[in-house]
């Protein structure tokens, strides 16, 4: 498995998409990654305020509309409950087990991690007050903060922060985290605020790693079973601590209110899962609620005109993106197990490139999405900050130069059906140029975009069968079976871009992470280059490098990059990050900020 | 017993024969490392061959053999999607949010369909007749989750009713009183949804049922011998006419335990019938043999009660 982690398309879709239903109804092509949506930054200073403020009983939150001026005498500047509806539920509260994008929400409220990243995709500190790696790059030494304790009052030290990447990295059964620590040889505490990671070979995105890595106590579970261990006290050194937690239906978190570096200003935040995107925007409108995590775009004009909410669109730090994707194996190389019956007319470059010039990608946010997204380039989502290739030219829309292209390699519709041709050497199944493209049948917008795909591509002679798959069936013809021409689906990104780049890696071909079966080797050199690249700017230029070549081999279309929806009321927190496009209104970061409106 | 046996059996066959395979998809990452599908299926003993192992060693260490045993211990399993959740666990927790739901639905609409239907086949070609029959036709063709969207909206924006949950959750009650109201507000329109939908089935039974028991000589008898039309109708009519009602009871009885999905989806009312369909999603076998096996025993238990009551509405019955 390449070094990066995360979770794939699959992860992201096809499980997120099934259980996180909702969220993925409104197909927000889930954010399967461990979102760790910017937390830490600079402590919010809550300014040496009271911990507990005298007179502000809390009251569970009137479902009243509150009125802020009628009694101003009740003003309370800290405490107060957060309501937030979700579409979800964790599924563990052991952090590595997690799958779902609310178990790292939870995570992320209950726990540190060495490192953090901020709303703009900075590394920051948060356990690690420093670090830095040896000159021969294969020594990393973490300074572990002093006073740092668990919820329990146990002191954290730098012995947990070994112990929990020994841990992780142990245990095989856990689907993500274990990857974060590929490649590390040793990790030790010399003394109680040092650790000291080596590593096999230099680590070009080691931060990106630290960021998921949930410090635990080891006192609690040395000896545990980890796999199996339910962790149902959650015991963690974060802003939060679990109180209370009904499976499925909501889980209460209390304020740490001696936190040792960013205590919260309110008392506690309960997590209410609404499945249905109707009751959770009803929910908010009248109050019963504070904030709901995601709701479908046709829904943003109700919120929006309502005066008492505020209504968040941005694209979340680890994008998602919407592709289309190709069947590229030939079948002389077929993965053992393999079927292989993609269109032979899809592995000619020139075929994909005027499929590529033939899609309107803004035609698809536009009439999908109600413009809520905005049109992909590759694998490397906007979110992802300078790792972004903005200076990479897209094919531009043009059916012309999709015919004309077509044209010249040879594909012309020689039975007046509309339809094109394949060469005379291809053997393809039909003919001429009908696909198969498939699509997961757990989206909302997924019909509409096959729909609308498939017109677009008639428009230059390609005809496309549609059929709606369940995601598990999906993943079962699509890889590493390759029993399919096209696939439009999704992925969740790390903050990181090592994970969705590694995807499309020669020796993934046969693992089942790559769904194209695209392989080159100049592409994979680029892949191992960046891999042990500690330079940031060099890093970025060979991650840069890497998607030029995606768009000149065309074995995605990448639809495009998913923006997500968040409201809040505005008569009741206030103080929620705003002005930052990339943050998530349930983070630490958000959730330590806020305070009672006035 | 045979029954059960047999759909325990057929409940495990189906769902193996299903495409996908539960250690990728089920143990919810399809692109796990081979080490850990390995160490997964080992764990859930999907590593064992399904119905009779075949490879010379002892026959019976199948995963239907082991199924079968654990199922004679009340031992349904772990889930596979959550792995650290028993699933009677799961099963029993979701049941009892399913039967709070259920409960008080079907009893208000056995009671109101009762009346409705025999004040329409009293009052037959009446305005009273006409508005129950439409009133009933219209709730029984309504799709439930549209009518469960249409009252979520209603309530919630004119009554200002919760649209989710059991409860409002982290609030200290000044009393039970105040705990009770808090349940009621937030269990009326999902009961309400569900009680309208059984209900219009009801009316109609009941109603053509009287109408049929009205025409027969002995009410006839009745009125000739000057009882009143409340007497014929408690001493006579009613308990006749109650015998097809009592079968479409039990038999609804028997399906809405495996959740009101719809409704159960609408509000989001954390049920069996939302966790069925999550566990279909997910391959979750564990999940979903223990919630078809709850299905057919409470099927089979509320065909057991309509016989019981049968026999009770009709003497005739019990001495057959």
């Amino acid at each position: 498995m390449s070094q990066s982690s995360g979770r794939g398309r699959l992860a992201a879709c096809a499980m997120l998409v099934v259980l996180l239903s909702a969220a993925c109804m409104a197909e927000s092509p889930p954010t399967a990654s461990p979102t760790e949506p910017a937390t830490g930054g600079p402590p919010a200073t809550p300014a040496d305020q009271p911990t507990d403020a005298p007179a502000t009983p809390d009251d569970g939150r009137p479902t009243a509309p509150a009125t802020p001026d009628a009694t101003p005498e009740a003003t309370p500047t800290t405490g107060g409950t957060v309501r937030i509806a979700m579409a979800g539920f964790p599924d563990y509260r052991n952090p590595g087990n997690g799958v779902l994008a609310e178990a790292y929400t939870l995570y992320e409220l209950v726990y540190d991690t060495p490192i953090t990243i901020t709303a703009d995709g900075q590394y920051v500190p948060e356990l690690a007050s420093e670090w830095s790696v040896s000159d021969d790059e294969l020594t990393w030494t973490l300074t572990i903060v002093e006073g740092a304790t668990f919820h329990d009052g146990e002191p954290l030290t730098a012995e947990d922060v070994a112990f929990t990447l020994n841990l992780y990295q142990a245990t095989e059964d856990f689907p993500f985290l274990p990857s974060y620590t590929a490649g590390f040889t040793a990790v030790e505490a010399p003394d109680a605020t040092t650790v000291q990671i080596t590593t096999e070979e230099p680590i070009g995105n080691f931060e990106s790693r630290m960021v998921f890595m949930y410090v635990l106590p080891q006192h609690i579970w040395e000896g545990q079973d980890a796999a199996t261990f339910e962790n149902a006290e959650m015991v963690g050194s974060g802003a939060f601590s679990l109180a209370e937690y009904d499976q499925g239906i909501s889980m209460t978190l209390e304020a740490v209110k001696d936190h040792w570096s960013t205590p919260p200003i309110v008392d506690r935040v309960i997590f209410q899962t609404i499945g249905n995107p109707d009751a959770r925007i009803a929910a908010l409108q009248q109050g019963n609620v504070d904030m709901i995590t995601e709701f479908p775009a046709t829904a943003v004009n109700t919120l929006r005109n309502d005066p008492n909410v505020e209504v968040l669109i941005a694209e979340p730090i680890t994008g998602s993106l919407t592709d289309i994707f190709f069947n590229l194996v030939d079948p002389a190389d077929c993965p053992e197990d393999g079927v292989c019956s993609g269109h032979p007319a899809l592995r000619d470059v020139e075929v994909r490139r005027a499929l590529a010039e033939a899609t309107d990608k803004q035609q698809i946010v536009d009439v999908s999405l109600l413009g809520l997204g905005e049109p992909g380039l590759s694998l490397v989502p906007t979110g992802l900050g300078d790792f972004f290739a903005a200076g990479v030219q897209d094919y531009a829309f043009s059916v012309d130069a999709a015919n004309q292209r077509l044209e010249t390699a040879g594909y012309v519709d020689s039975d007046g059906d509309g339809i094109r041709e394949c060469l005379a050497d291809q053997n393809c199944p039909t003919g001429d140029l009908t696909f198969r493209l498939f699509y997961p049948n757990d989206s909302d917008v997924a019909p509409r975009e096959a729909d609308l795909i498939s017109d677009m591509w008639q428009a230059v002679g390609v005809s496309v069968q549609i059929q709606a798959l369940d995601p598990d069936t999906l993943t079962s013809v699509c890889c590493p079976t390759f029993d399919f021409d096209v696939i439009r689906w999704g992925w969740g990104s790390d903050p990181d871009p090592a994970f969705l780049l590694g995807t499309v890696l020669c020796d993934e071909v046969d693992s089942g992470w790559s769904e194209t079966g695209y392989c080159n080797e100049a592409y994979d050199a680029l892949y191992a280059a960046a891999n042990v690249e500690t330079d940031h700017a060099a890093r970025v230029d060979l991650v840069h490098q890497m998607q030029q070549i995606l768009i000149d081999d065309v074995p995605y279309i990448i639809a495009y990059y998913y923006k997500e929806t968040q409201a809040f009321r505005r008569d009741t927190f206030v103080g929620w990050p705003m002005e930052d496009p990339t943050l998530t209104l349930q983070s630490a970061e958000s959730l330590t900020t806020i305070r009672p409106a006035p | 017993m045979a029954t059960i046996l047999v759909v325990v059996t057929f409940n495990f066959l189906l769902f193996r024969v299903l495409p996908g395979d539960p250690a990728k998809s089920g143990l919810r990452d399809p692109r796990l490392s081979p080490a850990a599908v390995a160490a997964l299926q080992e764990r859930f003993g999907l590593d064992k061959p399904v119905l009779i192992a075949t490879d010379g060693g002892d026959p019976f260490d199948s995963q239907y053999f082991a199924y079968l045993g654990a199922l004679a211990r009340a031992d349904l399993g772990v889930s596979y999607a959550f792995r650290d959740r028993p699933v009677t666990d799961l099963l029993g927790q979701a049941l009892v949010n399913t039967l709070w739901l259920i409960m008080p639905a079907q009893l208000l609409a056995i009671v109101l369909g009762t009346v409705l239907g025999l004040l329409a086949a009293w009052r037959r070609r009446t305005r009273i007749d006409t508005g129950a029959l439409t009133f009933s036709l219209v709730m029984w063709s309504l799709p439930t989750f549209f009518l469960g969207i249409v009252l979520l909206y209603f309530g919630s924006a004119w009554f200002g009713l919760p649209t989710a949950g059991r409860g409002t959750i982290g609030v200290e009650f000044g009393s039970l009183w105040e705990q009770l109201v808090d349940i009621g507000r937030h269990m009326f329109l999902p009961t309400l949804t569900l009680a309208l939908v059984l209900l219009g089935e009801y009316m109609l039974i009941m109603r053509s049922s009287v109408v049929e028991v009205f025409s027969e000589d002995y009410i006839l008898t009745a009125k000739a011998k000057g009882l009143s039309t409340f007497r014929i109708i408690r001493d006579h009519a009613l308990r006749n006419a109650m015998l097809p009602l009592v079968t479409l009871i039990a038999l609804t009885l028997g399906f809405t335990v495996a959740g009101a999905i719809q409704v159960e989806a609408v509000f989001s009312w954390p049920g069996l019938g939302e966790l069925t369909v999550r566990a279909v999603g997910q391959r979750d076998y564990p999940v979903l043999q223990g919630a078809f096996l709850l299905l057919a025993v409470s099927v089979v238990l509320a065909n057991l009660a309509a016989d019981v009551v049968y026999g009770w509405l009709d003497p005739r019955v019990a001495q057959a």
